[in-house]
C-alpha cells in the first residue's frame, strides 16, 4: 500500500468532497438555475398555449397599463400596508404578554394563540367564507347584540371583502409571528430588565429601550416574511370570493384579485399566457426585493 | 458576509417562484398507428362532478364494454378547475403520456384550448355524424371546417319558479310565459310585496346570468369575427342595465357561491332561478318542494332580435390526438353519445342532463310529464327551446371579457359610473389584456 502524501490527500479529499456535492449542484442547476433562467426568456414572449412568439420587453411595457395588474398590484399593497403592521404588533403584544411569568396557563394561552397556525389555509378559508356570511354567524351575532342592524355584506362589498381577508389573515397568522417573537423574548438575559429596574425604569421604558432593540433582528425577520407572504397571498383570495376559480372576478369588483391570483388567472383561467404570466412574477420577486432590502436598510443591518 | 448570503438565498427563493411558471414548447407530435381492430384497449376519460358528468360516463362505460369487453375504460374525476390546470401544464409541458384519451371541455373555453393547442386534438369530422347534434353546440368546436369533438349536454335556460309563491302574488303560467326582464323585475316587485319572498338569489358578482342574456340576443362580448365588442354593444349595455335594476329593486337574496346560491332556492326563501336545465337535478334534491315547482321559457332583453331561448355552460367531450388507443375513444363516444337513444333518455330520467343529440329527443322520456313539476312536460319544453338557442362563436375570451365587466359593475351598482362609462372602461381594460 502506498502511502499518500498530506498534499495529495487533501487533494483526494477534495476531489471527493466536488464528487459528492456535484449531485447536488446538477440538480441545483437542472431545477432551479435554468428554470430561472428560462423564465426569464419566457418574459419576453406572448404565448397562446403553444403558440409562442418573442416580444421582446412589450409585456413589461404592457404591464403598466393593464388595468387588471394595477388593480392586482393596489390589492396586494392594501394587505401589505394595512395587514402586516396590525399582525406583528398584536403578535409582539401577545408574545411580550405571555412572556410575563407571573400569568397563569401560559402554555395553555400559547398553544392557543399558535393552533391557527397548523390549520391548512384552505380548510380555514371555507370556513371564514361560510362565518362570514350574509346569514352567517357572525352577522347573526352581531346583529344579536344589536350591534349592527342591517347585516354587513361581507363578501359582496368590495370594501368589506378586504377587511374579511384582513380578518382572516390576521387570525392564521399572529400566532405564527408570535412564536418567533417569544422565543426572540426567551433569549434576552433576565440580568438587563432586573438592573433596568434597579436604575427605576417604569415597564414601558423597559419595553421599548430593552425588548424592542434586542428583538430587533427577529422583527426585521418577521417582517420580511410576512412581506414575502402577503405579496405572495393567494390562497385566502381564491377561496373567499365567490365561487373562487369559476366567478368573473376575484372578490367584488376584483377586489381580493392578489398578483399570486392574476399570475393563476393568467395561466388557467384566461387564455393561457404563459410568458405575459411570467413578466408578472418576474414583477413580483422585484417587488419583494426591494422591499427586503428597504426592510434591512430601515433596521440599520448594513455590513 | 452572512446577511448578504442569507439575503442571496431569499432572493434565489423568490426566483424559483418565478420559474414556476410553464414553459411552453413545441407539441410532440406522435403519429401513431391507429390499428386497433377488435376494439380492445385502455381508454381514460377525464371529466368533473361525480353527480352529473361522472355518473353519465359510468351508465356510458356500462353500455359500451356490453359490446367490447375487452377495452377497459378509466373514468376519473377532477375538480373543474384542477382538471383545466392539468389540462393546461401537460399540453403546455408537449408531454403527452400524463393524457387522458377523452376529456370533458366546457364550451366557453372549448375554442381557447383548440386554438392554444393546435394539434393537440383530434379532429373527428367525418368520423362521427355532427348533423344530428344541435347546431349551436358543433360551432362552438369547429376551426376552418374541421370539427374537433363531440357534443354533450346542453346548458338550455329556463325561468325554473315556484307555482305557489306566483300564484299567491297572482300570477299564473301565461303571465310569465315569453316576457322580459323588465317584466320580471316587476313579477319579483309584486312576489315580494305579497309574499315576502325574494325573487331570486344572485351573485352580484357572477357574470352567468349575463351570458344568458347575451346569448338571448345573439350578441357577445366579440362580434363574429372576434373583435371587442363592448362599449357600442346595445344588448350588453342592455344587460348591465338589467343587473342594476335587479340589485337595485331588492327583490334579489345576494348569495356568494354555488353552495348560498343553492341554498337560495332549497331553503324555499326565493321564488325563482333562471339558469341553464343542469340546475334541475339541484332543484329537486329538495324533495319536499315536489309539485310546487314549474319552467317557463327564460325572460328576454327588450333588445332587438331578442329570443326567450338561451344558453348557459354545458360541455363537450374532446379526444386527444396523443391517445394510443385514439380509435376506441372514437368508437366509444360514437356508439354511446351518438347513436345510443337509450342512453340519452336514461339519463334523462337519472340525471336530468338534456343531451344535444337531436334523433334522441323524440324518445319517450322527453315526452314524460314530470310530477315534481307538476305534471309539465319540462323535457319536451327543453328541447324545444333548445332549437331556438342563437348560435353564438364564444371566442377565446369570454372569462376575460366577464372579468373586466365584473370588475366594474360594484360602480355601477353604486352609480358610481353610467353603464356607458363602465363599458367604455371595461373595454379599454380588454383592449390592453388581450392586445386588440
Amino acid at each position: 500500500m502506498e502511502r499518500a502524501s498530506k498534499k495529495s490527500f487533501i487533494k483526494i479529499q477534495n476531489r471527493y468532497g466536488w464528487f459528492f456535492v456535484s449531485f447536488a449542484l446538477v440538480l441545483l442547476g437542472i431545477f432551479l438555475i435554468y428554470p430561472i433562467l428560462n423564465s426569464l426568456y419566457l418574459s419576453t414572449t406572448s404565448t397562446k398555449g403553444i403558440v409562442q412568439k418573442s416580444v421582446g420587453l412589450t409585456n413589461y411595457v404592457k404591464l403598466f397599463k393593464d388595468q387588471m395588474f394595477l388593480t392586482a398590484l393596489k390589492n396586494t399593497f392594501i394587505f401589505f400596508i394595512i395587514q402586516v403592521p396590525i399582525m406583528l404588533l398584536l403578535a409582539l403584544a401577545l408574545a411580550s404578554i405571555l412572556n410575563d411569568k407571573s400569568i397563569k396557563l401560559r402554555g395553555v394561552f400559547r398553544t392557543a394563540i399558535f393552533l391557527p397556525a397548523v390549520t391548512s389555509l384552505v380548510a380555514y378559508t371555507v370556513l371564514f367564507k361560510m362565518m362570514f356570511s350574509l346569514d352567517g354567524f357572525i352577522n347573526t351575532i352581531l346583529m344579536n347584540l344589536h350591534i349592527i342592524k342591517d347585516p354587513i355584506p361581507w363578501l359582496m362589498h368590495p370594501f368589506w371583502a378586504r377587511v374579511t381577508v384582513i380578518i382572516a389573515m390576521t387570525w392564521r397568522w399572529t400566532g405564527y409571528n408570535m412564536v418567533f417573537y417569544l422565543s426572540g423574548l426567551q433569549n434576552i438575559p433576565d440580568e438587563i430588565y432586573e438592573a433596568a429596574e434597579i436604575d427605576g425604569a417604569s415597564k414601558l421604558q423597559q419595553f421599548f429601550h430593552i425588548t424592542l432593540p434586542m428583538l430587533k433582528p427577529i422583527i426585521v425577520f418577521t417582517s420580511i416574511m410576512s412581506t414575502i407572504g402577503t405579496l405572495q397571498l393567494f390562497d385566502e383570495p381564491m377561496n373567499l370570493s365567490q365561487g373562487g376559480v369559476t366567478g368573473s372576478t376575484t372578490g367584488p369588483g376584483n377586489s381580493l384579485l392578489t398578483m399570486s391570483v392574476y399570475i393563476y388567472n393568467l395561466c388557467f383561467k384566461f387564455m393561457p399566457n404563459f410568458g405575459y404570466a411570467a413578466t408578472v412574477s418576474y414583477v413580483v420577486v422585484f417587488i419583494v426585493a426591494t422591499l427586503s432590502i428597504i426592510q434591512f436598510r430601515l433596521a440599520g443591518e448594513r455590513k | 458576509m452572512k446577511r448578504v448570503l442569507s439575503l442571496l438565498l431569499v432572493v434565489v427563493m423568490l426566483l424559483s417562484m418565478a420559474a414556476c411558471s410553464k414553459e411552453a414548447e413545441k407539441p410532440a407530435t406522435t403519429p401513431d398507428a391507429p390499428a386497433v381492430a377488435g376494439n380492445s384497449g385502455k381508454v381514460t376519460i377525464w371529466a368533473w362532478d361525480p353527480n352529473f358528468n361522472i355518473a353519465i360516463m359510468n351508465e356510458a362505460k356500462a353500455r359500451y364494454q356490453k359490446d367490447n369487453p375487452n377495452v377497459e375504460v378509466e373514468i376519473v374525476d377532477i375538480a373543474k378547475g384542477d382538471l383545466e390546470q392539468k389540462l393546461h401544464t401537460n399540453l403546455a409541458s408537449g408531454v403527452t403520456a400524463g393524457l387522458p384519451d377523452i376529456v370533458l371541455i366546457e364550451d366557453y373555453n372549448a375554442q381557447k384550448y383548440l386554438q392554444s393547442y393546435p394539434g393537440s386534438f383530434a379532429d373527428l369530422s367525418g368520423k362521427v355524424k355532427h348533423s344530428d347534434f344541435v347546431n349551436y353546440k358543433v360551432g362552438l368546436m369547429t376551426i376552418d371546417g374541421k370539427v374537433y369533438g363531440v357534443p354533450f349536454d346542453t346548458g338550455a335556460s329556463g325561468f325554473y319558479y315556484r307555482s305557489d309563491y306566483l300564484e299567491q302574488a297572482g300570477y299564473k303560467h301565461e303571465d310569465l310565459v315569453n316576457i322580459t326582464w323588465n317584466q320580471f323585475i316587476e313579477i319579483g316587485k309584486k312576489v315580494k310585496e305579497k309574499t315576502g319572498k325574494k325573487m331570486f338569489g344572485f351573485g352580484l358578482d357572477d357574470g352567468g346570468l349575463m351570458r344568458v342574456m347575451l346569448q338571448s340576443t345573439n350578441q357577445w362580448y366579440f362580434d363574429k369575427q372576434g373583435n371587442i365588442n363592448m362599449a357600442n354593444n346595445e344588448a350588453l349595455k342592455a344587460a348591465v342595465k338589467a343587473y342594476k335594476d335587479i340589485v337595485a329593486s331588492d327583490i334579489i337574496k345576494p348569495t356568494s357561491g354555488w353552495n348560498e346560491w343553492v341554498a337560495a332556492f332549497n331553503s324555499g326563501d326565493t321564488a325563482a332561478v333562471v339558469t341553464g336545465v343542469w340546475i334541475t337535478g339541484s332543484i329537486k334534491a329538495e324533495a319536499s318542494q315536489s309539485g310546487k315547482w314549474k319552467v317557463a321559457p327564460t325572460p328576454r332583453l327588450d333588445v332587438a332580435g331578442a329570443v326567450n331561448a338561451s344558453n348557459l355552460g354545458g360541455s363537450s367531450w374532446y379526444v386527444l390526438e396523443s391517445s394510443k388507443n385514439k380509435d376506441v375513444a372514437v368508437d366509444f363516444l360514437n356508439k354511446v353519445y351518438a347513436g345510443d337513444n337509450d342512453f340519452y333518455q336514461k339519463i334523462l330520467i337519472d340525471r336530468g342532463a338534456v343531451g344535444s343529440y337531436m334523433p334522441a329527443q323524440g324518445g319517450a322520456s322527453y315526452a314524460a310529464d314530470d310530477a315534481f313539476f307538476g305534471g309539465q312536460k319540462v323535457y319536451t319544453d327543453f328541447s324545444e327551446w333548445m332549437k331556438k338557442i342563437p348560435s353564438i362563436n364564444y371566442g377565446l375570451y369570454t372569462y376575460e371579457a366577464d372579468s373586466a365587466i365584473f370588475s366594474v359593475m360594484p360602480d355601477v351598482y353604486s352609480g358610481a359610473l353610467s353603464v356607458e362609462d363602465a363599458l367604455k372602461k371595461a373595454e379599454d381594460q380588454l383592449k390592453n389584456q388581450i392586445g386588440k
